[in-house]
């Protein structure tokens, strides 16, 4: 690791930062708000097929006979791909643990109904459409399989040759589990349930591909993301080499997990590849996206116990967790079943932890990464515990929540799983909160609206966003292909001979403004504007080692890089300043963007003129010094480890702690929430730009709300899906999101270069459990709880009425 | 039954003659035809309001409209907000300055929705603003940032010198 020596933006080589630390505008805006950008659908190459797919109807069957021949000979149609195909000229599509997907199309069962079964390529989609509808598919129809509880207790089974549907298994015991729950005084224990919900961003996936037959060189162009992690998915599954595949990168128009995967790209490279040559793109329609890819998570049974003292400490916490997995456990999705052991006890110290989880195959849309990977229903869990603990004991669930927090002397806080939390100062975020939503108020008029019969409540809650977590977490699912600890994230900087400076990142344009952050680093670094800074995504042939967007990495991974690049490059440069000020390199500094000489602060050169030096006079140079003013960095999160036989290990970078209130009132006659109140206090150390975080925060709480009151995928006992067009998923609208309030408390991550924590996932991490916590405060009066999420309308009519689904 | 007719429309500003197939939507029209793919399709049934155009001064849902439809009417997109000099639409200004985009794929039926809303009241409260916003569909920015771009647009367009809350000192 570079020793970058910028613990703070204050340690910036600049007397006053300018931009870092600043609401900069962002340099994405102008081409988004003029339509301008080029996302996956924009791109036409000449001669471009347009694909479509056909998709099963039912859940669960064997294809018998396929007959493409009518789709084949409408005029306009190129080729029809089928499972022959891709049996042929593929594997299954890669996941962790291995062996537990299918091929990229259906060859012999369909697994849902969803589930692709051929693909046409025509002129146009219009026509690729019209030909979906003339391949005759003869299925016999199998029995569906819909009930993970039953799926788990025998056949029959999902996969074939599989004799259980338990994908994944795993008992983790953290501390002296017995004796926590033995000599409790107090023992909560509830059921919960959350149903599947997803990212839905509003670009659905596209992937346009050209598999060159002479030279067999394959381009993937779309709206994909992280190539570093989609090019060993394609080589598994296509048997290519590396350097014959290039994947480019699009802008997304949002993500949110679902776009970090690689089924479908297989799939169409396979059609590229019957098409020998001509190129075909296939945009995702909205109805794909919610039926047919892997776009689904969490759908999740859980059985909790909480074990706690009469005093309001708690001493244990035992969950067993059933996770309805859809299909396939495929990419790297049953990692979001662990990630819940890497910061099992949230913002508190709960000294031993029991997690029995297991990812459970039946005939739905397989699951795939969501914003929060998994935490969001954990914490909500854990958060309802907690106030059902204190209701239960007769305490005030905040002075509980208060006394279990980490203190924040004790960091960094090693968790009973291994993990290590950097940093955070709960009790005073708490105090922060309760004070700017002035909760002593707000906690009257509860009660007062509740003496006068209003269904009226009031929560606080909190959580931690663990920033990049990765492999160490994936060495559980496959200790064979995880066997590193690395999250790498490379970048270029390069000053040109004009003083210009052009970076490179693997990240692409995706909302969370990267390439902003490296304009504003850069800038305060050499002392100049964020316009003399051009920031470039590159593709898999051109990229440096990388991770890419994932688990609230931007901040982290982009700060340890640029730095890391920045203290190369001027390290670089003080070469040729040397030779300009006729010094030793060793004496020259770089301060304010002056290459100045130590001690001798008058006597120095703009380093923007160096860079030009250097380029035009390489015979001024000495031996061993060469005209490049560019710098590679290879940044890795420190101070990770593998996990050991008990699953004890280092799993994330930062711990971003998160207290949030919310006020809510149902309606007793149609079960419909209100939010009236929601305040936020998050604390992820630095902020690069405080409105990007502020932006991050509102809408993960949007997401949240989804999660907490609206979104739900509902499957009819027959496995077919109910909800397939957003007149059922229900999203949530400007009308169903508070304007939250929002502060800040920074404590600075003492690892990561410029002290950011990751953000991304913060408020969907917490805004289920905020909101859910209000609605059963306001319940409690009744004396019934809801502990079903979407707490849609409907369920919490029945609650209050006292009726059973 | 011809399959195709010829459509004749002005574009921001532009008069298109084309022929089409009488079963094309408007936005692929749009996009696919005229090359004005600054319109995105986010779910092609008319909930999410990607593809929100101006049709005749009014918006509509381009993405369930037959080009056919739009047959001698004027059509305003989101390429038609800006100057050719490279100046924003004081629309697209507003929404740069509160931080109302993020990944900006729903953005362009945003400010086709707030076109027409402050052409209809220039100056909007917090609930009518919700009532005329709430047929579009933002993942990203939680629309709070939104919220208050539209406020920054009515403001300056009143005339008002105001900092936006972006700008302002955090809390």
């Amino acid at each position: 690791m570079v020793d970058t020596g910028a613990k703070l933006p204050s340690d910036l080589p600049i007397t006053q930062p300018r931009y870092v630390g600043q609401d900069v505008p962002r340099v994405e805006d102008p081409m988004l708000l003029t339509g301008r950008v080029e996302y996956g659908d924009n791109i036409r190459l000449p001669g471009m097929l347009h694909a479509a797919i056909l998709r099963s109807p039912h859940a669960r069957a064997r294809i018998v006979r396929i007959d493409a021949s009518k789709a084949e000979a409408l005029p306009g149609v190129a080729a029809v791909l089928t499972g022959e195909d891709v049996k042929q000229w593929s594997h299954p599509v890669f996941g962790v643990p291995e062996g537990w997907t299918g091929y990229a199309l259906a060859t012999d069962l369909v697994h849902w109904a969803g589930e692709p079964v051929a693909v046409v390529a025509a002129t146009d989609r219009y026509i690729a459409e019209d030909a979906v509808d003339l391949i005759e598919v003869e299925y016999e129809p199998l029995e569906p399989i819909v009930d993970p509880e039953r799926a788990m207790a025998g056949g029959p089974f999902v996969l074939e040759g599989k004799d259980t549907n338990i994908a994944y298994q795993r008992h983790f015991e953290f501390g002296d589990i017995a004796t926590a729950f033995g000599e409790a005084d107090h023992i909560v224990k509830e059921r919960f349930r959350w149903h599947r919900t997803s990212g839905n961003p509003m670009e659905t996936c596209v992937c346009i591909a050209d598999w060159d037959p002479f030279s067999n060189m394959l381009t993937i162009r779309g709206s994909h993301r992280s190539p570093h992690l989609i090019l060993p998915a394609l080589i598994n599954a296509l048997g290519m080499p590396s350097n014959q595949i290039r994947i480019v990168q699009s802008p997304l128009g949002g993500s949110f997990g679902v776009k970090t995967f690689a089924r479908y790209i297989v799939l169409i490279s396979l059609m590229a590849k019957k098409l020998g040559g001509r190129t075909v793109k296939w945009t995702e329609d909205r109805i794909e996206h919610l039926i047919g890819n892997s776009s689904h998570a969490w759908d999740r049974y859980h059985e909790c116990e909480l074990a706690i003292k009469n005093d309001g400490t708690i001493t244990g916490l035992r969950m067993r967790m059933v996770d309805d997995f859809g299909a396939f456990a495929e990419w790297l999705g049953v990692g979001m079943v662990l990630k819940p052991m890497i910061s099992f006890s949230g913002c508190y110290k709960i000294p031993c932890f029991d997690y029995q989880c297991y990812a459970v195959l039946t005939n739905k849309v397989p699951q795939g990464p969501y914003r929060g990977f998994g935490l969001p229903s954990h914490y909500w869990i854990l958060e309802q515990l907690i106030d059902i603990a204190a209701r239960e004991l007769n305490l005030d669930p905040i002075e509980v929540r208060r006394k279990n927090f980490i203190p924040k002397d004790e960091f960094p806080y090693t968790l009973p799983s291994g993990n290590i939390y950097d940093s955070g100062d709960y009790a005073s975020s708490l105090d922060l909160l309760l004070e700017k939503s002035g909760h002593a108020e707000l906690k009257k008029e509860v009660e007062e609206a509740q003496s006068a019969g209003r269904l009226v409540g009031l929560s606080v809650v909190s959580s931690i966003e663990p920033g990049l977590t990765g492999p160490p977490m994936l060495v559980h699912l496959s200790p064979r292909i995880f066997t590193r600890t690395a999250s790498p994230e490379g970048v270029l900087v390069r000053m040109d001979a004009f003083g210009k400076v052009i970076v490179e990142v693997g990240f692409p344009w995706g909302g969370q403004s990267q390439h902003t952050f490296v304009r504003q680093i850069v800038a305060d670094y050499f002392n100049l504007t964020p316009d003399d800074v051009q920031v470039i995504t590159v593709d898999s042939l051109t990229m440096q080692p990388g991770t890419g967007p994932i688990s609230s990495s931007v901040a982290i991974a982009l700060s340890g890089a640029m730095m890391g690049g920045l203290v190369r490059l001027a390290e670089k440069l003080k070469q040729g300043a040397a030779v300009m000020l006729e010094v030793h390199p060793d004496d020259i500094e770089l301060f304010d963007g002056m290459m100045r000489v130590k001690g001798a602060p008058e006597k120095g050169a703009p380093v923007t003129r160096v860079a030009g030096f250097m380029q035009m006079r390489p015979d001024l140079l000495p031996e061993g010094v060469d005209a490049s003013t560019e710098a590679v960095y290879v940044w890795n999160p420190p101070d990770r480890s593998l996990p050991d036989e008990q699953g004890r290990g280092v799993y994330a970078v930062t711990a971003a702690g998160a207290l949030h209130l919310c006020m809510v009132e149902i309606d007793r006659d149609t079960g419909q929430v209100e939010i009236f109140k929601y305040v936020m206090v998050d604390d992820c150390g630095t902020r690069l730009n405080p409105s990007v975080v502020a932006g991050m925060l509102q809408g993960g709480l949007a997401h949240g709300i989804g999660n907490a009151l609206l979104e739900e995928y509902v499957y009819g006992d027959d496995g077919q899906i109910l909800t397939s067009t957003y007149m059922d998923y229900l999203l949530p609208t400007i009308k169903d999101v508070p304007m939250a309030e929002e502060y800040e408390m920074v404590t600075p991550s003492p690892i990561t270069a410029l002290g950011v924590k990751g953000i991304g996932e913060a408020a969907i991490h917490t805004a289920p459990a905020a909101i859910l916590c209000a609605v059963n405060n306001a319940l409690e009066p009744l004396g019934v709880r809801i502990t079903e999420a979407p707490a849609t309308p409907l369920r919490l009519w029945r609650t209050i009425q006292g009726v059973a689904e | 039954m011809a399959t195709t007719r010829s459509v004749q429309l002005r574009v921001n500003g532009i008069a298109y003659e084309r022929s089409v197939e009488v079963r094309k939507t408007l936005v692929d029209f749009l996009r696919e035809d005229l090359g004005l793919v600054g319109t995105h399709v986010g779910c092609e049934h008319g909930v999410c309001g990607a593809c929100t155009i101006l049709l005749n001064g009014e918006t509509a849902r381009s993405c369930i409209m037959l080009a056919i439809q739009a047959d001698g009417t004027e059509l305003m997109t989101v390429e038609g907000l800006a100057s050719a000099d490279g100046k924003l639409h004081p629309i697209q200004e507003a929404y740069r300055d509160e931080h109302g985009l993020q990944c900006g794929f729903c953005t362009p039926g945003f400010l086709m929705t707030t076109y027409e809303l402050l052409q209809a009241i220039p100056n909007p409260t917090v609930e009518e603003i919700k009532d005329w916003l709430s047929g579009n569909i933002c993942r990203c920015t939680g629309y709070k940032d939104i919220l208050e771009s539209v406020q920054l647009a009515a403001a300056r367009a009143r005339g008002e010198d105001v900092v936006p809350t972006s700008q302002r000192e955090h809390a």
